[in-house]
């Protein structure tokens, strides 16, 4: 019975959202009452239940958590919030609304409320007011990087790659040693057209993670992308005055390196079935 | 004995009460200065021009105090600082905490004095020598008495530091029962120049932030990554020269 709530304990701290497992986990405890084995951490255990409750749509389960959350902590703003969740999720948004403000209202250094209200925006596809609250939200929670992130995807959605390009910068002085985050970066660059920003961010990536495949092609497209734009010449084509390659590595390097990427990503797909061999084989033009 | 101790112990927790909250700009006001020491400290890994966009901001967001909790006091003294509610509070909490320390201790021990002083209390059953005439002996001015009596506030003593392991047992580790720490954060008072409770004084802070953001040269990390990939992928030996134009 322990090991379940050992479990419990480890998912939550790793703060995974692994909802299907939690209630697996979760449902003989409940049932049978052993729960309370957890100690003082029963209530953290109800909270994660009643969070993966609702995350798979069992409203019946979360809201006979809630309802022992409630007996016990009448009118705590986590339970407040809580209620909100719930409120979201069987279709009541302005209801969520409603309670993420007053939250706010109370205590305006609230993380949670805000956050929640953030989400509920985004949700209902409000875009650019989810963008304002985040904004404003960073403006005081600077150091939040797991928010900055949201809001460069926030941007994206949007087509506002410069602004996302931005927000991404920030994560990565936050958290340089991730090279999912110099992925993004890479690929916002490349979008942008600084491809030579984005190929260096790519090199990194293929850095930190070794054979890392979507850094590979990003080398791979970014570098020759370069070495056609320059060897054209900057004023012959016609579309090569957006893209910035003033400060990209000299010819010979590139080509070096646009050859290392397809030598990697053959060996990379050599285990995989001929099919997919054919199609990658094919696109690196072999 | 015990009560006693458990009866600080409570009163303590009666007294504390809890930390006053910081507002949104108290918060704003730590994560910028935050802000500026990330920046500081992780400059290499982004290019540039963004390095430049963020230090031109933040050193004029800290040099016009954009993220002062209280614009108007940028140019105040630290002194007037204090007249902050919320600085008042937190060091009144610390000078509460201190008296309720001492008030008790000083009750206790003159009860102490008055009941126990001048009489022995119990007889070890094994000689010592006279040097621990003092330890076992005070309140008593009897310069021939053996050393195997002990007094009884000599006993109250020996109690007293005795006793910590047992209030750590009944009212766990980090309790204020046991009144030696009060013992020593009375002789050590004198030594503190500054109270725990001293504000802060961002503005300062801010202004030597923008000092140390100033002077940082910036480099790029990725300067010469190409040469690094392709000497991590075996293409290149290792070359040790610098490869930037």
């Amino acid at each position: 019975m322990s090991s379940s709530l050992k479990l419990l304990a480890e998912i939550r701290q790793s703060s995974e959202r692994r909802p299907f497992e939690v209630l697996k986990l979760s449902e003989p405890l409940l049932n049978k009452g052993s729960i309370s084995q957890a100690g003082d951490d029963v209530w953290l255990v109800y909270e994660q239940v009643f969070i993966a409750a609702i995350d798979e749509g069992e409203i019946d389960v979360a809201k006979a958590v809630l309802e022992i959350l409630h007996k016990r902590f009448g009118g705590s703003q986590r339970v407040k919030r809580l209620y909100g969740m719930i409120n979201e999720a069987v279709g009541y948004p302005d209801e969520a609304k409603k309670l993420y403000d007053e939250m706010l209202e109370k205590d305006a250094t609230n993380v949670l409320a805000s956050k929640r209200l953030i989400a509920l925006l985004k949700s209902q596809g409000q875009y650019s007011i989810a963008i304002q609250e985040l904004v404003s939200y960073l403006d005081t929670h600077g150091n939040d990087f797991e928010a900055w992130l949201e809001l460069a995807h926030l941007y994206l959605a949007n087509h506002l790659y410069a602004q996302a390009a931005f927000c991404l910068e920030e994560v990565i002085l936050q958290q340089p040693a991730n090279h999912y985050f110099h992925l993004c970066y890479a690929e916002v660059n490349y979008t942008m057209g600084c491809l030579d920003i984005a190929l260096k961010e790519y090199l990194r990536v293929v850095e930190l993670s070794t054979d890392n495949v979507r850094g590979f092609y990003g080398i791979k497209l970014a570098a020759d992308r370069i070495l056609d734009i320059t060897s054209h010449g900057a004023g012959k084509s016609r579309d090569s005055s957006h893209f910035k390659v003033e400060n990209a590595p000299q010819k010979a390097t590139l080509e070096r390196l646009s050859q290392l990427a397809t030598e990697r990503l053959v060996a990379i797909y050599s285990g995989t079935n001929d099919a997919t061999k054919k199609t990658v084989e094919a696109w690196l033009k072999l | 004995m015990v009560l006693v101790g458990v009866f600080r112990h409570q009163l303590t927790i009666l007294m504390t009460g809890q930390p006053p909250k910081p507002d949104v700009k108290d918060i704003r006001q730590g994560k910028a200065l935050l802000r500026g020491q990330t920046l500081a400290q992780n400059n290499s890994y982004i290019p540039t021009a963004a390095f430049i966009e963020r230090k031109k901001y933040l050193c004029q967001a800290y040099e016009d105090g954009t993220y002062l909790k209280d614009k108007a006091s940028k140019d105040k003294s630290p002194t007037d600082l204090m007249a902050d509610p919320k600085n008042m509070e937190v060091m009144m909490d610390g000078m509460k905490k201190q008296m309720m320390g001492i008030v008790p201790q000083t009750l206790i021990m003159g009860w102490i004095q008055f009941f126990f002083s001048g009489f022995i209390l119990i007889k070890l059953p094994f000689p010592l020598g006279l040097r621990f005439k003092q330890m076992l002996q005070s309140g008593i001015m009897t310069p021939n008495m053996d050393v195997k009596w002990v007094s009884s506030l000599s006993w109250y003593f020996i109690n007293l530091f005795g006793l910590r392991g047992v209030f750590a047992l009944i009212l766990g580790g980090e309790n204020s029962a046991d009144g030696t720490r009060d013992m020593t954060a009375m002789s050590t008072m004198g030594a503190m120049g500054q109270q725990p409770g001293q504000p802060q004084d961002f503005n300062k802070q801010f202004l030597s932030m923008k000092d140390n953001l100033s002077i940082i040269y910036h480099e790029w990390d990725l300067e010469n990554v190409e040469q690094r990939v392709l000497v991590k992928y075996g293409k290149q030996q290792r070359i040790f020269k610098s490869t930037r134009k």
